[in-house]
């Protein structure tokens, strides 16, 4: 039998094939894995569907291949007459399944014709091919079940919205070091490759800064009390990162401004609060930034936040993160504090959110406190970015007042701890 | 082949030059492609050469006949009326020609190469093209085949050219036969049958082997044999020719009729016959790409073969082996190979037979409705009952409309009758556009025109056409006109 490159979820239609982790001759058992393939996003193991001797490969290390493309040939038990011919043709096409398999999984021949007759003109028709949908999937809202322009787009919309893996993906910042040797049209020292996770950072953001109109504003936070509180905490053995009290108290924030923790769906004219609190938080690794979330932080304790938070890093710099370790993402927060240096930013939202706060270095210097004494504080500017198209700035403004105000006094945040 | 050898760089190779390849060829240089067309005949291929554009020169050629002999009731005394058989040809070939230079210039001013030769694949990229002494060996991006099929051969029957007949040399005549016996059921031979039955032969017909009756909507088929009886073209069923034997007279055949074995003497046999691809001429099978067990190439809804960089498009891939299939997978092919997203889909293929008087039909016939269990109604009007048709002397034949009762979706339009060639795209655009019936009964309609009958058949799915008395009894009641 064929083992194809499956649809490995997040909405990948192609993959690098990183290693074979058998070799022709070996026998496998079902679920074995077979080959290590690596998406824009994540490195993924093949298993065996079934067990057998592994055959002739089809691809080769190195090469890009899309879903539907066979890798090898698993010669099964009952089959062990599958020998390939000596001269390898070129791989079929898999075009055919990929834009032309109906919903019943049979291959339309062109003089086939459905028994299914598709109500649409053949102008929406086309509209919904250009946009690879499947239309014999789409329920028609016009007239005696017609298919119209409206239900194709409303469709493609709600497609985008399921494969939210693809939308959260990550603001990596450092360009992923090519595991594979140079290949031939990268020239060393003059040219770096632009693909994988790189070109999937620079479809995100120009979607996103094609598609939202940004509005950033900047903010002092004085984190003095927070730096206090945390050392006391310390001395309690208990370790909790100023970012996890930043994601509470943002938290807390979006429960008063739900406005920044939802999703535009413009074609539906409405913009859908989402009640859970799903913070992304921007890791840096070897391999780059990348963003696991921390979900329902809403109902998490700061010691649960903590080490969720602990495990996603890990995982993340030993880059064990899964698919559901970087989806769901409602809010964004990016902290670059630590690397120091930087004064504020004008960072892109990840596009379906609306907003995205960023931390930067904290600094002690002079404030002048209530009763007019000037007082040596530790004070962090932060970047927050929205979506104009569904808060104003004055909204804003009131969010990261709230925000400032909780870790000005962390005491407060505790009123509102469930 | 030589090791070493110099191969010619190209980007899109489409070889043969009929109606698929250089529709192919033109919308893949609109898109910015750029096209080779290699043909080793004629550009227009079998279509302007040999098929569609003579055989329509015959039938409508045959038309012209039945007019001139019909216009005696609008005042016109007609003598006897004679073929000049050399006319004939002399005008196909002017015809054949004027169309060809037009192709030729449209391909020029579209950048298209021409190139003249037998192409022949060496690989999937290479292909050489022979052409005399000359072999040149190219080496393309993507390829087209638009190389075409033949005519079966039909076992025991040596086609002559003069007596017995093909459907390549069948217009081609140089008499008018005597009694020409025309063996099939097809478009081809119905055609024939008709066109040259109204230039005087005398006609048989031969339905091959276990066929015994037409494919159409029942009302068509009634109508169409109705007709032929009128017209004195006898029918044979279920026949299966056996061998022939040409003399100087004609041709004797023996065929047979269920279990019996008989015996019939023509001046010509005309053999409608299935096709053979060109698929081994060009050495396609060599490349691995799918085929049929007959050796049709299998392309998909975008005219790719099992091969990425290589697509395929009309008679020589599996389907109706009409030209209107071709252009429609030609330019699909192109658009493809050109990274858009076309479709070709044939539900709504019109089919249409040069009959006289005509016949054209779409979408579903009142059988196939009904065996897909749909609960369906008929809306039909006869052409006699329409103004225009009676004024220009051509009253036969009628317009039948099969709906679906409960979403009143038109699922099938049936025309047969003066006109329905034309008619029949407006059938054809009604389906593709999901029309229920007040789509076609709200539209105007010029008057006096055959078209109204197209609205009175919409009309009479709700039994509502004005000139339909209520409850007819006798559909032959003369039209009331206004």
């Amino acid at each position: 039998m064929e083992v194809k490159l499956h649809d490995i979820g997040e909405g990948m239609t192609e993959a690098d094939i990183n290693c074979f982790l058998v070799k022709p001759g070996d026998m496998v058992k079902a679920d074995d894995p077979l080959v290590e393939v690596q998406t824009d996003k994540m490195t993924a193991e093949i298993p065996s569907p079934v067990s057998g001797r592994v055959g002739a490969f089809k691809v080769t290390e190195g090469q890009r291949v899309r879903v539907g493309t066979t890798l090898l040939i698993l010669e099964t038990a009952d089959v062990s007459t599958v020998n390939q011919p000596a001269i390898s043709l070129p791989e079929k096409t898999s075009f055919h399944q990929e834009v032309f398999e109906s919903s019943n999984g049979v291959l339309n021949n062109c003089n086939q014709i459905k028994y299914k007759r598709i109500l649409a003109s053949p102008f929406t028709r086309k509209i919904a091919r250009d946009h690879k949908v499947d239309i014999e999937k789409i329920q028609g809202t016009g007239p005696a079940g017609r298919v119209t322009d409206e239900d194709v787009y409303q469709f493609i919309g709600q497609q985008n919205e399921e494969k939210p893996k693809e939308e959260l993906f990550v603001t990596v910042i450092k360009e992923k070091q090519e595991s594979q040797p140079a290949k031939e049209e990268y020239i060393q020292g003059t040219t770096l490759p632009f693909r994988g996770r790189r070109k999937q950072i620079a479809r995100k953001m120009h979607q996103s800064v094609y598609t939202i109109p940004h509005c950033t504003h900047f903010e002092e936070v004085d984190v003095t009390e927070l730096i206090h509180f945390r050392g006391e905490l310390k001395k309690e053995k208990e370790n909790i990162s100023a970012t996890v009290f930043f994601m509470k108290a943002l938290s807390v924030c979006l429960k008063k401004y739900p406005i920044f923790n939802a999703v535009l769906e413009e074609e539906k004219e409405r913009i859908r609060l989402i009640s859970e609190h799903h913070i992304g938080v921007a890791v840096e690794t070897e391999d780059g930034l990348i963003v696991p979330v921390v979900k329902d932080i809403d109902k998490k304790s700061l010691r649960e936040i903590h080490q969720e938070m602990k495990d996603l890093t890990q995982k993340a710099l030993r880059d064990q993160l899964t698919i559901p370790d970087i989806s769901g993402g409602t809010f964004t927060i990016s902290n670059v504090g630590p690397l120091g240096g930087s004064l504020g930013a004008t960072p892109i939202i990840l596009h379906p959110q609306v907003a995205l706060v960023s931390f930067h270095k904290t600094k002690k210097m002079p404030v002048v406190m209530e009763d007019d004494q000037i007082a040596i504080r530790s004070v962090m500017n932060i970047s927050m970015s929205f979506d104009h198209r569904v808060a104003d700035g004055a909204t804003a403004v009131r969010f990261t007042n709230l925000f400032s105000e909780y870790i000005k006094n962390p005491k407060k945040l505790l009123l509102e701890l469930i | 082949m030589v090791v070493g050898e110099m191969a010619h760089e190209r980007d899109l190779v489409i070889i043969g030059g009929g109606p698929g390849g250089y529709h192919a060829a033109i919308r893949a240089s609109q898109l910015g492609q750029k096209v080779t067309l290699i043909e080793k005949e004629e550009l227009g291929g079998i279509c302007l050469n040999k098929g569609c554009i003579p055989s329509k020169l015959l039938t409508a050629q045959a038309k012209k006949h039945r007019e001139i002999l019909s216009a005696g009731n609008m005042g016109f005394e007609i003598g006897s009326l004679k073929i000049n058989i050399d006319k004939q040809a002399s005008n196909r070939k002017k015809v054949i020609d004027q169309l060809k230079k037009g192709i030729e210039a449209l391909c020029q001013a579209n950048k298209v190469e021409l190139l003249k030769g037998s192409a022949y694949f060496l690989s999937t990229d290479r292909i050489g093209v022979e052409n005399g002494d000359s072999f040149e060996v190219y080496r393309f991006k993507n390829a087209i085949i638009a190389a075409g099929a033949k005519p079966a051969v039909t076992p025991g029957i040596s086609f002559d050219g003069k007596r017995i007949h093909n459907k390549w040399t069948v217009s081609f005549l140089d008499q008018i036969p005597g009694h020409l016996v025309v063996y099939g059921s097809d478009v081809n031979a119905l055609e024939i049958a008709a066109a040259y039955r109204t230039l005087g032969s005398e006609v048989t017909l031969l339905l091959e082997k276990g066929k015994k009756d037409f494919n159409f909507d029942s009302s068509v088929t009634k109508e169409l044999k109705r007709i032929f009886k009128k017209e004195k073209i006898s029918i044979l069923i279920d026949s299966e020719i056996q061998s022939t034997e040409i003399n100087q007279e004609g041709v004797i055949l023996t065929y047979k009729a269920g279990s019996d074995e008989r015996t019939l003497t023509c001046t010509h046999l005309f053999i409608s016959s299935k096709n053979k691809p060109n698929t081994y001429d060009i050495g396609a099978d060599r490349l691995g790409v799918g085929m049929n067990s007959e050796g049709f190439i299998q392309a998909d809804r975008q005219c790719r073969t099992s091969m990425p960089n290589i697509y395929a498009i009309g008679d020589i891939t599996e389907g109706p082996p009409l030209a209107l299939r071709a252009i429609s997978q030609g330019k699909a092919a192109a658009e493809a190979i050109a990274g858009l997203s076309p479709e070709i889909d044939l539900r709504f293929m019109p089919k249409v037979v040069h009959t006289i008087p005509p016949i054209a039909t779409v979408g579903l016939t009142e059988e196939e409705a009904a065996e897909q269990g749909l609960n369906i109604k008929i809306g039909h009007f006869p052409l006699m009952s329409n103004g225009y048709s009676a004024l220009s002397g051509k009253k036969e034949g009628f317009i039948k409309v099969v709906s679906e009762v409960d979403t009143h979706l038109i699922l099938g339009i049936h025309i047969m009758g003066e006109g329905a060639l034309e008619l029949i795209s407006a059938g054809t655009i009604a389906l593709e556009m999901a029309a229920r019936d007040e789509d076609l009964t709200f539209p105007l309609y010029p008057h006096p025109s055959i078209s109204e009958g197209v609205l009175e058949a919409a009309e009479m799915l709700n039994g509502k056409a004005i000139h339909i008395p209520p409850k007819p009894k006798n559909e032959k009641m003369k039209a009331k006109l206004l």
